[in-house]
Order: C-alpha cells, then structure tokens, then sequence
C-alpha cells in the first residue's frame, strides 16, 4: 500500500538537499537581471577582454599540452614495452597529488635569479653570478606548463582506459593495411579514443578555468582574479557574481561536453573487449625515447616540487612549528566533517533514487557544484549567508563568517566526486536483493542499513578517500568562507607564499602531497584491476 | 600464367607458447607450400593450430624456429623478421574488425589511401562485392554478412600478394553465400590473388579451393 509519510521522508530529504545546494548558483545567475553598475561597464570596457583573452589562452594552451603528454605517455605504456614501464604506469598520475598553486610557488622560487636550478647551473658550469639561465615563469607560458604539468593526469587515466579497452584484432588490422605503429596510433587509436581525450581534456578546462591560487599568483588577469578584484577592491559583490555566472556559462558548456563524451566512451566500450594485445619491445634510441618521454612530465610534476620542498622544509629551523599542527588539525577537522556529511548525502541521495525509481537527473543537478568554481562558489554562500544573515538578526544569530558556509561549500563543490563513486557502486547491487528483501518484510531504512551499506563499503571508502583529498587542497573557497583566524593547510600556504616566506610554506606544501597521495594509490589499484 | 612452385613456402615452423613453466606446443615443424594463384583451404580440429598459422604468416606470431618465403623473400626466419605492416598480407577473421569511427567507405581505403585512384578502386572492390549501397553506413549499421564483406573488401583492394582468411564466412547465411562465392572467386583470379583459407565448411571448400589440407598434430596432411 503506497505509503505518503514514509515516502515524503526520503523525498523531503532530497528535495531540502537540492534547494541547499542550488540557491547558491541561483544567487550568482539570478545576479544578471539586478541591473549592471558602472562597475561592471568598467570592466566590460576596459578589462573584461584582457580578463576573456587570458582564460581563453590558458585553456587553449593547457588543453593543448595536457592532451600531447596525457594521451602520448598512455599510448607508451599501453602499447609498448621499455625501460621504467611498470614504475611510470602508476607514477604518471602522481602529479595530480599537487596542486597547481603549490607547483606555481615552488616553480617561482625554483626558476628565480638565486633559485635552485640558476644557482646549480651557475656551479655547474662556474660562471659568474649575474647570469640568468631561466626566463621569468610568472608569464602566461609559465602558467600553461604549471596547469599541464599537474592537470595531465586526468587526460592520462581516461586515455589509458580507453585505450586499453580497443579490440587488439582492430589494431592488427592496420598493421595487415599497411600502417605502423605511429600511422595506427593517429589514424585509428586517437579518433577511437576522442570521446575520452575530449572528457579528459573537459576537466582540465574546467579546473584550469576555476584556479585561482596558481594566476593569482602570477598575477595574471583572468575571470577568477577579476571576481576576486572586483569583490575586495572594489568592494562590488553583484558585478563580482555578474562576472561569475559569464564564467559560470563557460564551465557548464565543458561540464556538458564531458559528461556526453563520457557517455559516448560507455557506449564505445560495450561493443569492445578487453586488449590482451601483445606490447611491442622497443629497443635502442627508442627505449630512451619512450623513458624519457614518460620521465619528463612526472618529474616536473611531481619528483622536482616534492624534492625542492624538502630541500625547502629542512633548512627551516622548527618546521613543527605550532601554527602548522594547528592548520593540519584544522584542515582535518573541517575536511572530515565535510567528508563524512558528504557520503551521507550521497548516499540518502542514491538510495532513494534507486528505491522509488526516480531519475537519474537528480543526481546530475546535485553535482552542478562540482562545475563551478570554489571562488565563485563562495560569492555565492555569502551572499545567501548575509540573506540569511537578515532574516536571523531578530534572534542575534549570525551565520556569515561561521564554518557552516565552508562546509556547505564543500559539500556542493564535492558531491560529484562522492555521487561518481557510490552510484557505480550501487550499480553493481542488483535489484532483485531489495526485491527479495522486500518480500521478507524489509523496511527500507533497515534495507539500507543492513543490505546496501555493508555492500557498499568499499565504495563508501573510495568515496571518502578521493573527497577528503580534494578538501585539503582546496583553496579558494576555504580563503574566503573560513572563520576569522582559521588557518587550512593551504590558506597557510598561499598566505606565506604571498608573502615570499617558501621555506615555511614548504612542510605544509608537503603534508597536502602526502595527503593527496592516498587517493591516488587507490586509484592506481583500480586501473590496475581494470587491466586485469 | 607463370605459376612459381614456391610462392608461400613455409618451412619447419614451430610455435609454441608459455605458459607458468608449461611449454604448449601449437605448431611442431610445419611445412607449407602454395603455389602462386592458388586457393588452398586448411581444416582442421578446433585447437589444432590453424588461426596461429595463419597469424605466424602475416607476422602477428612469432614463430620460435623455422622459416617462412613469399615471393622469393625472406620474411621470418632466425635473423630477419618482416613486419606485419610490411609484409602485404592481407588477413580477414570471422571477428568484427571495422574500424567503428570510419564509414565503409572510409574503412576500404584506409589501407590504400595513398593510392591516388583509391575513390575509383574502393568504388569497383564494393560494386563487386555488392556492398556499394553501404558505403556511407557505419559499423554499427551493418549486419554480421555486410560486415565480413566489407571486411574482405578492405583486404582485396590492397592488393596483398597473400590472401588469408580464418572462417571469414562462417557468420553468413547460405544464401548470400551462393551468391558471393563466385564473386570472390573472380576477383581472386582477376587480381591473381594467392588465398590460405581456414574452414570448417565442406561446401566452401568445393566453391573455392584449389586443394585441401588437414591440419593434425601440429602437421598438414593433404587431402
């Protein structure tokens, strides 16, 4: 018998998540019809192209490099067998453990007149001490391989994928045509694969679109410096969330390309097997080639900033200073909260979509979030938090300022990530077990409890793992929306890199690679049992 | 025609495979020869080794000892190794091998497309084979027949000095096969195309084959 009070529970629950989680995004678009201030004309006269042209470079260029590095360095390793293999299969996503502002630091001080590598090279080749070998990284060029060399990964892990799950007997039929292995790899592997290149490169847009540490950094004008500006110089919180939802439109369109193209690469896959292709041996010059082609990027990604942060770390007096521990236990107390609240939405969220058969659309609203940048994000918060704020003032409350818009911030930045990892994990729980269960009289929270969480533990792990990891190194949202005095371990690193001191904003540097690294091991495991 | 003895001569190969210190032998010193022109069908048991031989032939196994000839050159022995791409082997598996981004069209000349009349050459090969109504169709618009077509089509119009089939028709229904067959044929002896073909299909064998070899023990026995 159809039951409306249960019923209305679970959808109440979705239904109150939803409003959380879009009031947000509907402030910053709905920020469009409140009229435009000489402000926004400003800008729109004087800056917003220079803001356009520097976005659209940057993505240009890093999507360029990302998809030469990502989908060369996965052909290699799929296809071929040489020196180092085994250790770069894992190691090439490596990189994705750092994040590109504590790249653009290290590279700033690596590259700078009395950096590591001018100095070494001035020992080297003992030359007098004004020469500079290394032009100035602060340039657009700069951020481009600052964004390639830690972005690569996302297009690395799809390609190789897909690559691996090409039919071997297509590849051997052009090799009967007539085609090498060059000639294969651009006129079949490469157009087989594009869904998946096209949703690798998607991502890196969109994070590339969304930083703002790394081009703050290197002060260069683009849309999420210009929201920055507009909202602390010029104090002008509507043209800043008029300029977000310009930026917002952007992203969206490379969120919609991914998710079609990721689409595509299902439908791609269900027509192929699994490759047992045997790798060709490369020999000679080509071994080198391929070892260094696969050495490079993982060692400007990740070998050399982890190494110059540790030369950096140990010739700091007291790295175990009290402002560090109190950063690293903020930065786990905020991100587990986030993290735990985040797997239980997700989870609410999944079982009820999967319980009364609704649709999928849900969960693709839900993860709107992921798509729009943590800055702009965290416009959009506080200006629903002072709303709030307004409203609440008869009961002297106040929530701006509080660690709740963090964490709802957080919540609506990463529940993609949650929701990707435990709705394909429900999708291996067939449905027949609730059937069965309901027959023996199951209500549906002790079906939950007893059936589908002990099934989904792993994902529920995996999913923890890869939000937590995210959380640390977010950055723009937590400067913005943490409580006064509240230091993360990367609002700690930005603030001491803005002000020169690297050397202390080295240990913290470190402890977010090492973090992020867990993840990534999990990860590893994963495309390892993909490949049988 | 002048019709070389030796134009595939394949001597003494042996294949074998590893497998967790176990030594699975498939081929145990084989000898093959097939004339130029010729049209040899190979049967055999499942398991017998006939897809590895035809797989050792067009380079895509390697064989741990012997020696293969065609045309008067070396390609695989101790010291020389021809690659599959060089080889101008053509091979076509009762597997689905077009390539799924490419139209029919496209898939045909892929293998020719430096060829200057390709367009003119794809156009003929599928007249023939009556496959020119899906020239612009994807794989995934074809059935299983139209497919293995296409398939042979895409090899014929290479040109290959070796012909090698495995089965290529097993997926086709009897009628279409009647029809096909003595297309095949001509286009074969037309081109003066040499063909090994590996079936279980006595009718096939009567429609196509010069001669028929039974493959046992890792030995060809004729028949």
């Amino acid at each position: 018998m159809f039951n409306i009070n249960k019923l209305s529970i679970w959808h109440s629950f979705i239904f109150l998540v939803a409003t959380i989680f879009l009031i947000p995004i509907l402030i910053i678009g709905g920020s469009i019809f409140l009229g435009f201030s000489d402000n926004f004309y400003h800008l729109y006269e004087n800056l917003l192209f220079e803001y356009s042209f520097n976005s659209i470079a940057l993505v240009f260029g890093v999507s360029c490099l990302v998809t030469i590095i990502g989908v060369t360095t996965a052909w290699l390793v799929t296809f071929f067998n040489f020196s180092g293999k085994n250790f770069f299969q894992w190691a090439l996503i490596l990189p994705l453990a750092v994040p590109p502002y504590l790249l653009a630091y290290v590279f700033t001080e690596f590259f700078d007149y009395s950096g590591t590598a001018n100095n070494f090279l001035r020992s080297l080749l003992s030359t007098e001490s004004d020469i500079v070998f290394f032009p100035n990284i602060r340039t657009i060029y700069g951020a481009i391989a600052i964004f390639s060399f830690t972005l690569y990964p996302y297009v690395y892990m799809v390609s190789r994928v897909a690559l691996m799950n090409i039919q071997p007997s297509l590849i051997e039929a052009s090799k009967l045509l007539g085609r090498n292995s060059i000639s294969t790899f651009f006129y079949l592997l490469i157009p087989i694969i594009r869904p998946a290149i096209i949703a690798g490169v998607s991502l890196v847009a969109m994070e590339t679109l969304s930083d703002f540490g790394a081009v703050q950094h290197f002060a260069i004008p683009t849309f999420t410096t210009g929201i920055f500006r507009t909202w602390t110089g010029l104090y002008d919180l509507n043209t800043a969330l008029q300029l977000s939802t310009i930026l917002i439109i952007v992203i969206f369109c490379f969120f919609a390309i991914e998710k079609n193209s990721r689409n595509k690469i299902r439908y791609d896959n269900s027509t192929t097997s699994k490759n047992s292709y045997k790798p060709i041996h490369l020999k000679k010059f080509q071994n080198v080639a391929a070892f260094l082609v696969c050495l490079i990027p993982v060692f400007i990604g990740f070998f050399l900033p982890v190494l110059e942060l540790i030369n950096w770390s140990i010739q700091v007096e007291n790295i175990f200073s009290p402002k560090a521990a109190i950063a690293a236990s903020n930065t786990l107390y905020v991100s587990v909260i986030a993290t735990i609240l985040i797997c239980f939405i997700t989870l609410i969220t999944n079982f009820t979509v999967r319980s009364f058969g609704m649709s999928q659309l849900i969960n693709d609203i839900l993860s709107l979030g992921y798509a729009v940048p943590g800055l702009i994000l965290a416009v959009g918060i506080t200006k629903m938090f002072t709303s709030l704020d307004s409203l609440l003032i008869n009961f002297n409350t106040f929530i701006t300022g509080s660690i709740l818009g963090l964490i709802l911030a957080y919540i609506i930045k990463t529940y993609a990530i949650s929701n990707n990892v435990l709705n394909s994990a429900y999708t291996s729980i067939p449905i027949s077990l609730d059937e069965s269960a309901k027959t023996l009289g199951t209500e549906k929270i002790s079906l939950l409890k007893t059936i589908h969480i002990p099934m989904l533990k792993t994902g529920l792990i995996t999913a923890f793992l890869l939000v937590i990891a995210e959380l640390i190194k977010e950055l723009p949202a937590t400067l913005i929306l943490r409580p006064f005095n509240f230091d993360t371990l990367a609002v700690s690193v930005y603030l001491l890199a803005s002000e020169e001191r690297m050397f202390e904003a080295a240990f913290p540097g470190l402890m977010i690679i090492i973090f992020g690294l867990i993840p990534i091991y999990f990860l590893n495991k994963l495309i390892l049992r993909e490949n049988g | 025609m002048d019709r070389t003895n030796k134009f595939l001569d394949v001597k003494n190969i042996h294949l074998s495979f590893d497998n967790k210190d176990l030594e699975i032998i498939i081929l145990r010193n084989l000898n093959l020869k097939v004339k130029e022109g010729d049209f040899v069908a190979i049967t055999g048991a499942s398991g017998s080794g006939k897809t590895s031989l035809l797989r050792a032939i067009c380079g895509l196994e390697t064989p741990n000892e012997g020696q293969i000839i065609l045309d008067n050159s070396i390609i695989f022995n101790k010291e020389v190794s021809i690659p599959t791409e060089k080889r101008n082997i053509g091979l076509v598996i009762q597997e689905k091998v077009l390539f799924p981004h490419m139209n029919t069209r496209q898939n045909i000349e892929f293998g020719i497309s430096k060829s200057k009349n390709r367009s003119e050459l794809s156009s003929d090969i599928m007249k023939k084979l009556k496959i020119q109504k899906l020239s612009e169709k994807y794989p995934h618009q074809l059935s299983g027949g139209e497919s293995q077509r296409v398939a042979l089509a895409r090899s014929i119009v290479m040109r290959p000095k070796l012909l090698l089939l495995d089965e290529p028709f097993s997926g086709l229904d009897t009628e279409l096969k009647t029809t096909i067959y003595p297309a095949i044929k001509t286009i074969l002896e037309e081109n003066n195309i040499t063909c090994l073909m590996v079936t279980h299909d006595l009718e096939e064998v009567k429609a196509l084959a010069d001669k028929l070899l039974k493959l046992e023990s890792g030995k060809l026995l004729e028949i």
